[in-house]
């Protein structure tokens, strides 16, 4: 039985793998949707607006009477308005987008009306191709430990010293 | 309805290109659509303010579209009321009409809140809402004025935040082979940030530097194999390798390619831009490059194509526009036709139509429609709006959704363009299948290559 054993075990840690990296390229993915490298994902806060007049302890007063850009912001010429109350809920309620996908119920639909969630391009034939993670160039090798792609022994020292993360085996 | 006032508001989620007719149907305002907060000079700026600053260093954004979506409705409409003031467009909203573009495949619970907006607050006396492709068959991207377009067109729009591939038949969008890939500019620019960050220097917060340095001095390649070993061999000196002088806000110089040979003063920070000047945009055409599952731009349009009516496929490979601020990317068109034409039946003709303004084609394009006689009748009225609530819109407003079946009474057919595709679409189901089955012979007897 010890070489099925060994089997499986490998074809598990070859399933983890490609678990961690497709783990990997999605935060990847979800990084390069950022409109700041330095921000809490997700985060609706503008701490520069607040660092001006709203005092720390002004959090706990916020909530439904919260000022908002738009509310504190006065142009030359506008009539001040008293919003309704849709118009008000969609200004102090944000909503990611995530959240409206759910709500918009565009999931349950019949695979007969195309979507945002069905219009995504298909998957590529061909094979991609590896660049190294380093300069760039393309990646014959592998990282042993981490799978990502280099292309020489100076990048490789590169990637050892820097990037790499050691948590693919 | 007495004739008022006419607004176009392209609403981008990068800039807002807007203006009224009459007066600016040249060229519209281009207004950012963003909040930036700049740490310089610790001054937020709303929208069209943001010309004013001079301190680009580490600014912080605050963007009213997520992945193409507003789901910021607060700094959206702080960006919509500056752009009405006083200060820009200074129009009495009351007493006008608007023409505002929206995204590709919209949601409906957003859509209501563009109503609630576009009625409740700002109080339009009508507005008509739709894509920017859907605008592109009544500007003149494929033929020069009074010619008409096409029957069958396809628009590539590759904007900030996504790049969509849009076949049109008989000036209506045939949504089911809409396809969308899942790069736009705000992801190059990101992607970009971070090779020279790890690479060079640490670009991270200068998302505003990093965006000028992709504008200058990326392009797409027409051989990405050739170029990558050009870079290769000698990478401090190449015929791509390109310097870029950083800006410094400090003592107010900008930033700006060097030009060969020219001497510079240690106090210069100089980035370096080799192969990055392609792989970037590189992107649109081969996303897996990133890990992104999604077909290359060439084939996704090929992909979109072949869902389309068999007869009339060869008028879509012949009549292909180009439009948003990635087009602009010197190749871009050059690399797309090569792809193309391995993609394509041999005998089939592939004609690529670049806009030569693709950030405001779509704005010039709502211009033309918002002038037309027959702009009135797309509309829906501030008095509908108040009846029937979203429900006007929904009803008028033609999208990817199939009309709701209890819409069906009060309908007026003959009244619209549009109106013969929507009773088609009404009947069943399945609205492709159905519209591609009427257009065939239609687009047969008028349909006409262009050369
Ligand atoms: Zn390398
Ligand atoms: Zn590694």
């Amino acid at each position: 039985m010890p070489p099925r054993r060994h089997r499986q075990s490998q074809a598990a840690s070859a399933q983890l793998d490609s678990e961690v990296i497709a783990k990997r390229t999605k935060r990847h993915l979800d990084e390069l949707e950022r409109s700041n490298y330095a921000e809490p994902s997700g985060s609706a806060l503008f701490p520069g607006l607040e660092e001006e007049d709203e005092a720390p302890a002004g959090r706990a007063a916020k909530g439904r009477a919260r000022q908002t850009i738009s509310d504190k912001k006065e142009w030359k010429g506008q009539k001040k308005k008293k919003s309704t109350m849709n118009v008000r809920s969609a200004v102090l309620y944000k909503k990611s987008l995530q959240v409206l996908i759910d709500e918009s119920g565009i999931a349950n639909f019949p695979p007969s009306i195309p979507t945002y969630l069905t219009a995504g391009a298909p998957p590529p034939r061909e094979p991609s191709r590896l660049l190294c993670s380093v300069c760039g160039y393309w990646g014959k090798y592998k990282c042993k430990k981490c799978k990502m792609p280099y292309c020489d022994m100076s990048c490789e020292a590169v990637h050892n010293e820097t990037r790499c993360e050691r948590r693919v085996i | 309805m007495k004739t008022s006032l006419k607004i176009v508001v392209d609403n981008g989620a990068y800039n807002i290109k807007a203006g009224i007719i009459g007066a600016d149907d040249g060229t519209p305002r281009i207004i950012p659509n963003a909040v930036v907060r700049s740490k310089g000079d610790k001054t937020t700026y709303i929208g069209h303010e943001i010309t004013k600053c001079e301190d680009h260093s580490s600014l912080h954004y605050r963007l009213p579209f997520e992945k193409g979506y507003i789901t910021d409705w607060d700094a959206q409409k702080a960006v919509w009321d500056g752009m009405f003031s006083a200060e820009l467009l200074n129009v009495d909203t009351s007493e006008a009409s608007l023409l505002i573009t929206e995204p590709y495949f919209n949601l409906s619970n957003l859509q209501d809140i563009y109503d609630q907006f576009i009625f409740e607050e700002y109080e339009f006396q009508s507005y008509y809402r739709c894509t920017p492709a859907s605008l592109i068959p009544h500007g003149n991207l494929f033929t020069l004025p009074d010619l008409g377009s096409p029957e069958c067109m396809l628009v590539v729009d590759s904007g900030f935040s996504f790049t969509h591939v849009v076949p049109i038949m008989n000036g209506e969008i045939v949504w089911s082979a809409v396809k969308r890939i899942d790069v736009g500019g705000k992801l190059l620019t990101n992607q970009l940030k971070e090779l020279v960050s790890f690479r060079q220097w640490n670009m991270m917060d200068e998302t505003y530097i990093m965006n000028d340095v992709k504008e200058s001095c990326c392009y797409v390649s027409t051989d990405c194999k050739r170029d990558m070993e050009i870079c290769r061999t000698d990478p401090k000196s190449n015929a791509i390798v390109q310097e870029y002088i950083l800006p410094d806000f400090s003592l107010n110089r900008s930033g700006r390619v060097r030009q060969p040979g020219g001497s510079l003063d240690e106090s210069y920070q100089i980035l370096c831009m080799n192969n990055e000047r392609f792989m970037v945009p590189e992107i649109i055409f081969r996303p897996d490059d990133i890990g992104l599952e999604q077909s290359g731009l060439a084939a996704t349009i090929a992909t979109s194509i072949s869902q389309l009516p068999e007869e009339v496929q060869g008028m879509f490979w012949a009549n292909i526009g180009l439009i948003g601020g990635n087009t602009k990317f010197a190749g871009f068109h050059e690399r797309l036709m090569s792809e193309l034409r391995t993609l394509a039946p041999g005998d089939c003709e592939v004609v690529l139509y670049p806009s030569n303004e693709p950030i405001t084609e779509a704005y010039q394009s709502a211009v033309a429609l918002a002038k037309r006689p027959d702009f009135a009748q797309r509309v829906v009225t501030r008095a509908e709006y108040l009846e029937m609530g979203s429900n006007a819109c929904r009803r008028k407003f033609h999208d990817w959704k199939p009309i709701e079946k209890d819409l069906s009474k009060g309908r007026d057919p003959g009244k619209t363009k549009t109106g013969r595709a929507r009773e088609d679409e009404e009947d069943d189901g399945s609205p492709s299948v159905k519209r591609g089955t009427r257009a065939k012979g239609k687009g047969r007897a008028t349909g006409r290559r262009q050369v």
